[in-house]
Order: C-alpha cells, then structure tokens, then sequence
C-alpha cells in the first residue's frame, strides 16, 4: 500500500505575504471626532454635576510593512493621538499600536510573534459578544466599531502578546490530514510580591477525514511562573475539550450532520493562604447537537443540548468584554449623594465602560437585568438545557434573519436546591424594503428582539419572576447616492427581582445580593453619513439615552450626545 | 449517524447523574427567610453537677440558621458565659457547656441565670430560664493554689510596713472559689508593696520534666493604681537544678516573668513555661543554673507584687495558679 505524507502550511491570514514583491508597504487608519454631551437629571436631585462634557481627539494608526524576504512580514503600527483643544504637545500621546511578525519558516510552519489574535472553541478560547445588541442599526454600530477597533475585538478573538506556529500533514488515506496550530503568550509580567508572571498557551489538533467529517482536540492553559515573586502562589488552570463535525448531504437541497463539543476543565490554587482558597476545582461539560442545512431555503440550523458544569471554568471563553463592577467614564458620579452611575449598555457604544483587554481568572460580575441566560457567553457555568440557532439569508428583502431560542436551568441551584429557569428568544431580520419595489438604493430595515425570562420557584424568599425584553431596531436609507439617513432605536424593559451573586476572587459564591428592577432603557439616534470610497465616512449624528425608574427613590436621567466623526481606512 | 447520536445522548446522561449537587453559596433560608423557633429551646437539665454529670447542653429548633447567643450569669459570683453559634439545631454537638466562664471569676455553687437571643432577627423572642450549678467544674491541670486551704507550711511572704497581704476568704471576691491571695497598702519610697512565696510541702511540685506546651496560669486582678505604667505582677520561678532539696541563686536557675495590669478586671496569667528562658526580645537570659527551664525541678514560686509609688494606694489579688497542658487555662 503507497502512503503519501505530505507537510503543508494552513493558512493563519490570508498569504497575502507569499508573493509579495514590495519591500514595504504603508496601511492604517484615521480618525476625528468630536463628542459634545449633555446630562439631563432633575435639578431636585443634582445640583452639582457637571451638565455639559465635550471632548474630541483625532487620531492617526500608522502600519508599515516590511518585506524582508517572500516569507517574512514586520508590521509595526503607531498610533498618534491628539486631544482636540490640546496645544503643542499638551494632550498629545505617541503609543505603538502593534507590533508582529510573521511568515513561514521552511516553507512548512507558518508563525507569528508579537501581537497576535487568537480564538478557538467558545468553550476554551472565545472573546463573546457584550449586551446589548441583537440585530444593531448602522448608527449606533458606527461608534460600536470604533470601540471595537481600539480594543481589537475583531470577531471572536482576544489579541494576546506571544507566538504562534501551525504546519499540517497531508495523507493519501484514510484521513486527509492532521492540522497542528500551537500558542504560547504572556498575559501579566510579575507584579509586585503577588502576582507572579502568568503565562496562557494550548492549542489544537485536527484530524481531518474530509471534508465532512473532523475531530479536533483543543487545549488551553493558563500557568503562573514560580519564583518570579517571593511568594510562591500558583494559579493553574487547564481546559480540554474534543470536538467533533460532521456533516451529510441527505440529497442536493439537504444536509444534516452533528456537532459536538465536549470537555474537562481544572482551576488550582497553590501555596495560598487564604483559607478560602480551594484546592482544586474540576468540572466538565458538553455540548452536542444536530445541524441541517436546507440550500434552497437558505437556512441552516443547530438544535443542542448542552450541560455545563457548575464549577467549570474556562477564562479565556468566559471572559466579560465589559467590567460591570467599574463605573463609566463619563458622569461617573451623579446626583447630590455622588452616588456612581451604574454602567449602561449605551455606555459601550460611547466608550465609556471599563473593557477587557486580557482575559481574567475570575469570573466578572454581570447585570442580570440585561442577561442572565449566557451572561459568560456560551461557556457559562452552571446551565444545562436545549437551545436553537437557525440563520435565513436571501438575495433580496429579507436578506439576512435570524432566531436563537435557548431553554436552560441551573444544574446546581444556588443557595437553595430550587433550580433556576431560564427562557431566551432573540430574533431579527436585515429587511431590505427597496427590493418590494426594485429600488436601487437601498433602504434597509433592522428589526432585532430579545425576551428573556428568569424564574424559580420555592419558598417565597427565593422566588425569582425577571423579565427583560430589548428591542433593537433601526433604518438605513441611502437617499442621494452615497449618502445615508441612518436611525436606531434601543429599548430595553426590565421588570422583576432577581438574586446576585457575590463571588470572592475564588470564584466561589460568598453572598447574595437581593434586586428589584423595573426600569426602562431607551438610546434612541439619527444622523447622516456619507460613504466616500473604500470604508471611509463621514457622519454626524445625535444620540439620546435615558433611564426611567417604577422606583422614585432611584435617579432617572438621560445623556444626550452630537457626534462628529470622520474614518478613514488606507 | 443514528448510532453517534445515541451514544452522544447515553454519554451525556451517564454523565450528568454524576455531579455534586449541594448549592452553591449561603443557604437562602438563612440569608432571608422567616426567623421562628420551631421547637422551644431548654436546657438539658436544670440542675447540674459538673463534676459527675459531665456537660450541660441547650436542645432546640430554629427556622433557619442564624446567630445566636447564651448568655450564662452566675447569681452571685457574676461569672458570665457566652455561647453563640449560628446552626439551626442547638443540640449537644453546638451548644454544650462545662460549666466554665469567658474569664474570672469563675462560675460556683449557685444559681445561673440563662438569656437567649437571636442579635440578627428583628422581633425575636428572648429566652430567659435558670440553671442550679450542684458542682462545679473540674479543672484539667495541676493545682498549685487557689488559696483555699490556707496559708502553706512552706510558705513565706513579704510585705511592705504599711501594706496588709494575706488570704481573704469570703469576700465575694474570689476569682474562683472561696478565697484568693490579697495586697492592700500605700508605699511612698518604694515600688515593692509585697510578695507570698508558695513552696511545696516537700520536694518539688511533682510537675512534668519537659517545659514544652506546659503553661503557668494565675488569675489577677489589681483594684488600685491600675494600668500598663502602674502596677505589674513579677514571677521568680526558682529550680532545684542539682537536686540537693535546696535552691541556691547563686548556682542554679531562678527564671522571672513579669505581668503589667492592664485593667481592674480579673485577668488570666497565662506563660509557657518553655519560653520563659526568652527575654521580649527573644533573647536568652541569663541565669546561674544550666540556664533550661525544668518544670520538674520547680520547688518555689514567687508571687511579687509592685506598683509605682507615686500614685498612692495599691491593691491587687490574685488566685488560682495553675499548671495546664497543652493550652493556657480558661476559667
């Protein structure tokens, strides 16, 4: 019998490289804007903040390539800053944004160093997505992606500081192939006396049968380095997962297959003092389902269950983008007690919210107004259940739909053996209403529903009734060429109690926090924005949040924002 | 396909049988359910003896698990003792007592007053009952005195001309007991007010060889010219190191502790005996006999009790020394 063995690189970016004749190139992005807000609060309960907050910044990400060879990219990519009202200097800054190397070594391993993007499995390494978005209009997603781009949330990945390599082996038989893709970063340098120099690697391995069929193993590993503080407390966590896909077309319209994604993970505390500190934490999960794909309907499908372990901990895929612990950064503090203002859901849009930038071994406290379902992305402990994710795309008026149902409870209750239930529909549809009458200019629709529900039963001290329902809407409209009228809407309607947890930096449960919430929040905006060539704009718009409480005791407000900015991508 | 899937589904049902499932966190009964008392809370005997019956215990149910506190008040020594906890069932295994006190005066033959509550429960009833102490609780150590039986043939004391120090007996005063050891009187040209030092009848007082985890205890109390600047016990533990019957301060060990008073209440005295080689700063003394504290040889203890002489009258008493191993004596 002939074997044929064969090495070959896969691809981590687009080869844009191999080939490449120019010894540099110059790319990168710009940047103005301008914010002027403005508090509206009753002058019965505030007095002394601030009613007006204006700043603005133009800013300039500059990437050069060089080329050393076919093989080899060094991109070094500068960001230049300038406080609008700054003056010589003064509120000047001069960062480097970037910094990596890349290529194939031998024609085999392909590599990068430096600042590298890296996302696997949502059960091991995964950067979900924050609340507060369903099916997002263009003009609250236009600021969205400025915040996205400075933190390099770009997909599902975390941008990470180390290498990586990944080469393949080809076979004639049996298997196609076997993928290896391998990383190692340093998350922390040593910090003091107690927080020894962290390291974050893993990796996957892929046997790859064909193309319809494919076993992965995944693996990802924090590890402190001991003797890098004189203290000698070590913090380990490791998480395995195997993954399984398959897929079969039944016939030309028709496809189903399996997807499958199961796995251990095993946090340990070593050398702590502090008695709280648990010796080991071991939990598993699983998450397996059926997929379809109906091609002449345009919709595909996936209807799992999944079981995740109250004790299981995976940071790299539970990681919180927002810091729900930490106040904005406007109007930190408001109202004449200088009470802080709680973060909102529209403080991300601005910017204004404390964001991760590296992944954190505890767990991140969540608003469970917004989200108590998969408040840890679909890696959240303790839920186990069926959910529903089905997609529609079309070539015209409802282009792009979308509905995810997911019915989940606890597996292990918390602080009583009554278990939580959990009941999360979101549904939404990119309607394009010009295509009803042929319009070349499109006249886009977004429609975007959330409804959740959170309940159990019990005693009457340990009931829980929580609704929330967000809807997420807005409007497109390319009225003169190139130039478009955008409008979005953000309402969300929070009603009911709910208990939150207090966790310690074991991630163990200390307390309970008992809330009542009937709230509503709105974000309402609209403005214009001209599309020049490329991924450039210009727009302007205005934007209105507000908060109003059932409870008087609460402040309501509202923060109104004029924003000018102008984006430019080379 | 069908056969992946069915054993993907077996898997995950073999699997999801087999997890803890005690809750996560503080009971939520106990954080925030109603407080009751599901079964009355009762002593397990009202009259006690501790001597022969051991321990006494509180029986009783709660609605949930939250503080509580049993407050124990000797009727006519004053002797207090607190039990608290925060189970929902008071049973012998959470709400037991030996008849012992926070501190001195210890509990007597008497009449003890029970106080129950709940600090944390808004409304919550109080309990009030009482106990008959019968006999009183058997120390675990080695007695040296508590003053009970006179003053000893081998004994000597000093005092100053114008301090009176002796045994009182019947005072109500007594750390525990009927009696305890008094100084009373004004020195004006000296810190020295008096001393009673106690020897053993013959010998030594038959203490164990080795000084590790063996403590001295005495209860104290200074009444007059009281405080950290003011008045302090001083301790001579002389040791008969060649075993001639006799000690000699030229020749052998006699190792000093010295105890300042910190309030007018009664204290506990409490020294390992090992460490009394070790000035405060950790540092060895320096002594004329081998230099190792030997319980075993201990053939006198010096009771010495000194104040500053400015602050006119001084007055302290002390009781109950005793050896304890393993911990410092508790009342």
């Amino acid at each position: 019998m002939h074997r044929k063995i064969i090495l070959l690189t896969i691809a981590l970016l687009p080869l844009f490289v191999l080939g490449q004749r120019k010894k540099f190139q110059v790319n990168g992005a710009a940047r103005a804007y301008f914010f002027a807000n403005t508090l509206d609060i009753a002058d019965d309960i505030d007095t002394v903040t601030t009613r007006a907050a204006n700043y603005g910044q133009t800013l300039l990400d500059l990437g050069i390539s060089v080329f050393p060879n076919k093989n080899t990219e060094v991109l070094g990519m500068f960001r230049i800053r300038n406080d609008l009202g700054g003056f010589w200097g003064g509120g000047v800054s001069f960062n480097v944004r970037q910094l990596t190397l890349k290529g194939v070594a031998g024609n085999v391993v392909r590599y990068e160093l430096g600042d590298i993007d890296l996302s696997m499995t949502p059960y091991t390494l995964w950067n979900f997505r924050e609340e507060g978005v369903v099916n997002e209009a263009d003009v609250f997603a236009l600021r969205r992606d400025i915040v996205y781009y400075d933190m390099f949330y770009i997909d599902d990945n975390w941008r990470m500081q180390g290498g990586r390599a990944a080469f393949g082996l080809e076979f004639a038989n049996v298997i196609e192939g076997i993928e290896f893709d391998g990383f190692l970063t340093r998350q922390r340098p040593a910090s003091g006396t107690t927080e020894p120099e962290r390291l974050y690697g893993g990796g996957t391995v892929t046997l790859r049968q064909s193309d319809d069929l494919s076993l992965a193993f995944h693996s990802v590993n924090i590890f402190d380095l001991a003797a890098t503080i004189p203290d000698s407390i070590l913090y380990k966590n490791n998480v395995h997962t195997l993954e399984l896909n398959y897929t079969r077309d039944l016939n030309e319209n028709v496809a189903v297959g399996l997807s499958a994604e199961a796995g251990v993970s095993s946090a340990r505390y070593i050398n702590y003092t502090d008695p709280r500190a648990p010796e080991a934490q071991n939990e598993w999960f699983y998450d397996a389902g059926i997929t379809t794909g109906l091609k002449k309907l345009g919709i595909t499908a996936k209807l799992a269950y999944k079981d995740v372990g109250a004790d299981f901990l995976s940071p790299g895929a539970q990681t919180k983008r927002i810091d729900y612990s930490r106040f904005p950064g406007l109007y930190q503090q408001f109202t004449n007690a200088g009470i802080g203002r709680p973060v909102s859901y529209a403080d991300f849009i601005s910017g204004n919210t404390e964001n991760s930038f590296r992944i954190s071994e505890q767990l991140l406290p969540y608003f469970s107004a917004y989200a108590n379902t998969n408040p840890y992305g679909l890696a959240t402990p303790n839920r186990r259940g069926i959910y529903l994710d089905a997609e529609r795309t079309d070539s015209t008026k409802f282009r792009s739909s979308f509905l995810r149902v997911a019915a989940l409870t606890q597996s292990r209750g918390t602080g009583t053996d009554e278990l939580k239930n959990f009941l999360l529909v979101e549904a939404g549809t990119d309607l394009y209403l010009n295509d009803f009458w042929g319009g070349e200019k499109d006249l886009k629709l977004d429609l975007g529903l959330r409804f959740e529900n959170t309940s159990r039963g019990g005693e009457v001290f340990e009931t829980i009734d929580l609704t929330s329902t967000f809807i997420d809407a807005g409007l497109s409209w390319e009225f003169v060429p190139r130039l478009d009228a955008l409008a979005g809407a953000k309402v969300w309607s929070v009603s009911g109690n709910s208990f939150v947890n207090a966790r310690n930096r074991f991630n163990l449960i200390e307390n309970f926090e008992t809330v009542n919430y009937d709230f509503t929040e709105n974000a309402l905006a609209a403005g214009l924005r001209y599309r020049f060539k490329g991924d450039n704009t210009l727009s302007a718009q205005y934007q209105r949040s507000s908060i109003a409480h059932a409870d008087e005791a609460l402040a309501d407000y509202a923060i109104s924002q004029m924003t000018i900015l102008f984006s430019l991508n080379f | 396909m069908k056969k992946l899937l069915l054993f993907f589904v077996s898997l995950a049902a073999l699997a999801t049988g087999c997890r803890e499932e005690d809750p996560d966190g503080p009971n939520l009964n106990d954080l925030f359910g109603e407080f009751n008392i599901v079964q009355d809370i009762a002593p397990s005997q009202t009259s006690i003896d501790f001597a022969a019956d051991g321990v006494l215990f509180f029986n009783g149910e709660l609605s949930k698990s939250t503080n509580w506190v049993i407050n124990l008040v000797g009727a006519n020594t004053g002797a207090e003792r607190n039990l608290t906890g925060f189970e929902r069932i008071l049973s012998s295994e959470t709400a037991a007592w030996d008849g012992g006190a926070n501190t001195f005066p210890a509990f007597g033959l008497e009449d003890v007053y029970v106080t129950i509550t709940f600090p944390n429960e808004d409304g919550a009833p109080t309990i009030n009952d009482t106990i008959t102490i019968t006999g009183a609780k058997v120390d675990a150590g080695q007695l040296i005195t508590s003053f009970e039986s006179g003053f000893g043939s081998q004994w000597t004391r000093f005092n100053q001309a114008t301090v009176v120090g002796d045994i009182d007996c019947n005072t109500g005063l007594s750390a525990k007991g009927n009696c305890h050891y008094s100084f009373n009187g004004t020195v004006g040209w000296d810190w020295a007010i008096g001393s009673v030092t106690i020897n053993p009848e013959s010998g030594n007082f038959g203490l164990p060889a080795s000084a590790s985890n063996l403590y001295f205890n005495m209860a104290f109390k200074a009444l007059e010219n009281v405080g950290p600047a003011n008045s302090f016990i001083l301790f001579w533990f002389d040791e008969d190191d060649n075993g001639d019957g006799n000690f000699d301060e030229a020749t052998e060990d006699r190792f000093t502790y010295e105890y300042w008073s910190q309030d007018s209440s009664w204290t506990v005295i409490s020294k390992e005996y090992s460490t009394l080689q070790f000035d405060e700063e950790g540092l060895t003394v320096e002594t004329n006999g081998n230099g190792l504290p030997e319980p075993g040889k201990l053939v006198s203890i010096n009771v010495f009790f000194l104040a500053n002489p400015m602050n006119g009258n001084s007055r302290a008493l002390v009781d109950h020394l005793i050896f304890t191993s393993g911990n410092p004596y508790t009342p």
